[in-house]
């Protein structure tokens, strides 16, 4: 937990370190910015379901939820929509006012880009509950949340091109590009219109990462969600 | 007919220590099924097994037929349960709390509107139907938890401790109101300590101690089962003669006869309901003058007692 904690802070002060003093002045940046500030912030808010899993596991709800008559793949697809749509609610204000700032060019691809950023926010959550289950322990899961936000957040297009991020350090630039966070950013700039920085020649290619990325966290949360709840040892 | 549920040596290890030992019961369709033992008997484990919540470390069992390891979905969709410590989503109020458990369970929008009200007034929680679950005594919130199981009227019910911190008027309602359940074709597991409430509400009694299932049958026959069970004391005008006490012990289901005072004798006999007409009759042809007759039936707790040495009071308190 400890050595957890010291990741994650110096992965902060290193990144940090290394591209801010590359924080140079970037054509439409402040549109660029808008953008990606929607993405973390549906990402942060679709993380959130994860906690409910330790707020139930505290009032027994898990055994509830566990004996009804429905298949687990259900249960988790439900909760993983479910904690998804309800980020989209909460965030769903400030993805209006960065559409009000950026302005839609295209419509068509907005909604393309509105599409993928759903499956995002529910790939987000599967993979929170997906964590959730595996960690069973509040704590723990609190750091790990704050790891993957520093690597996955942080390390993505959401702030900065990818080119910046790159020349930071070659690893982080390899995250940045394998990285969901990237994928939802670059997608909803895309939508929205903000062509000038773009990262990806195809926007295909971030939506097909998306999908993957949702796909994934269903599978291995189905599986875990079962095994590992239905395991016990939660505290 | 095949019973419904079969479970054969069903077992759960938490680490080192078993909290089920070898179950091994059958269920019949229809009926009502009574576990009864002191806390940690193991009773709860049990259900959670085989609600398919937890996996067994040992043995199956059948459900309709399916395997709790194997069909779990299948097992799921012929139960209900009620928890012993509700499972309340705690963020809602009660009517939100059933209407949510009825829509999961296919209730239609309409038969729910109807079987919501009629559940919460049955249980006499509509007048609470929008408080928050926080606000709720204990009682309340066993109640809201039975509703679930009212409303979704499963194949099969189970119940664990379903009138604990429930009032007496409480109780009896809602002993009513899971024998109308059954009597509409659910079969029910009834989880409990309290002998009074297995002893009137289950068709069969399952005695569990320390994980372990000791004896499985009707009240009346595990209370028969009591050689010399039945207490009889009889207190005639004057001294018995030593005929009469003769003619009493003739009787095969009297054990043994002893005189207690001068002119009291106490009897120790099985199926006290049957024997004490005919012992009234042979002791009026003897001119025998009765002036007073008590009689107590064994309770399920002297059952217990046979099978452990302890009281259901004591196997609590020593109880983990
Ligand atoms: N998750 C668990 N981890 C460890 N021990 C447990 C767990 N659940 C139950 N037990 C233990 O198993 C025994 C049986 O418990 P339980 O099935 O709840 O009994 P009952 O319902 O008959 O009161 C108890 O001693 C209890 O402490
Ligand atoms: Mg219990």
């Amino acid at each position: 937990m400890v050595i957890m904690r010291i990741i994650w802070f110096a992965s902060q002060i290193a990144f940090f370190g290394l591209i801010a003093s590359r924080m140079v002045a970037v054509e439409d940046y402040f549109r660029y910015y808008v953008g990606g500030l929607s993405v973390m912030t549906l990402y942060s808010a679709a993380v959130f379901i994860g906690f409910d899993i330790y707020e139930e596991a505290e009032h027994g709800v898990f055994e509830y939820l566990l004996s009804l008559p429905v298949t687990r793949r259900q249960l988790v697809l439900g909760r993983s929509i479910g904690g998804g749509l309800r980020a989209f609610i909460y965030v769903g204000p400030l993805i209006c006012i960065s559409l009000y700032v950026i302005g839609i060019v295209n419509p068509l691809n907005f909604l393309l880009a509105l599409f993928s950023l759903f499956l995002f926010a529910f790939g987000v959550s599967g993979m929170s509950i997906t964590l959730a289950v595996v960690i069973k322990s509040s704590d723990r899961f609190d750091i790990l949340m704050g790891v993957l936000d520093a690597l996955i957040v942080r390390l993505s297009t959401a702030m900065y091109p990818l080119s910046f991020v790159k020349e930071a350090n070659p690893i982080y630039g390899w995250i940045a590009n394998f990285n969901p966070v990237t994928y939802a950013a670059e997608l909803f700039r895309w939508g929205a219109g903000v062509e000038s920085i773009l990262s990806f020649e195809n926007p295909l290619l971030p939506l097909l990462g998306i999908v993957l990325f949702f796909g994934f966290f269903m599978f291995v949360g189905i599986v875990l969600y079962d095994k590992s709840i239905e395991g016990g040892g939660w505290r | 007919m095949p019973p419904i549920i079969r479970i054969e040596n069903l077992t759960k290890k938490f680490g080192n220590f078993t909290a089920v030992d070898h179950l091994n019961l059958e269920v019949e369709e229809g009926e009502i099924l009574g576990l009864l033992g002191p806390n940690g008997a193991g009773k709860t484990t049990t259900i959670l097994m085989l609600a398919t919540v937890i996996r067994p470390t040992e043995g199956t069992a059948y459900v309709g037929g399916y395997d709790v390891r194997k069909n779990p979905d299948k097992v799921r969709e012929l139960l209900g349960v009620a928890f012993q410590e509700p499972k309340l989503l705690w963020v809602s109020t009660p009517w939100d709390v059933v209407n949510w458990h009825a829509k999961v369970c296919g209730l239609s929008t309409q038969e729910r509107k109807q079987r919501v009200r009629e559940v919460l007034e049955a249980l006499d929680m509509w007048d609470y139907r929008h408080r928050s679950v926080h606000a709720l005594s204990g009682g309340m919130r066993k109640r809201v938890e039975i509703a679930k199981v009212l409303i979704q009227r499963p194949k099969i019910a189970i119940v664990d401790e379903p009138t604990a911190q429930i009032d007496v008027v409480g109780k009896h309602k809602i002993w009513r109101m899971l024998r109308e359940l059954c009597d509409s074709g659910t079969t029910i597991i009834l989880a409990t300590n309290e002998l009074y409430e297995a002893d009137v509400l289950s068709d069969r009694v399952g005695i569990m101690h320390r994980g372990r299932l000791l004896v499985c049958d009707t009240p009346q026959k595990l209370k028969d089962s009591i050689v010399g069970g039945d207490v009889v004391e009889i207190q005639f005008e004057v001294e018995p003669s030593p005929k009469i006490i003769e003619s009493l012990d003739q009787f095969k289901e009297v054990v043994k006869v002893i005189r207690t005072k001068a002119s009291t004798l106490r009897l120790y006999l099985n199926k006290v309901e049957e024997v004490v007409p005919k012992i009234m009759s042979t002791l009026m042809m003897e001119g025998a003058v009765v002036s007073s007759i008590r009689m107590s039936e064994p309770s399920l707790d002297d059952v217990f007692a046979h099978y452990t040495g302890l009281t259901l009071e004591e196997a609590q308190k020593g109880g983990r």
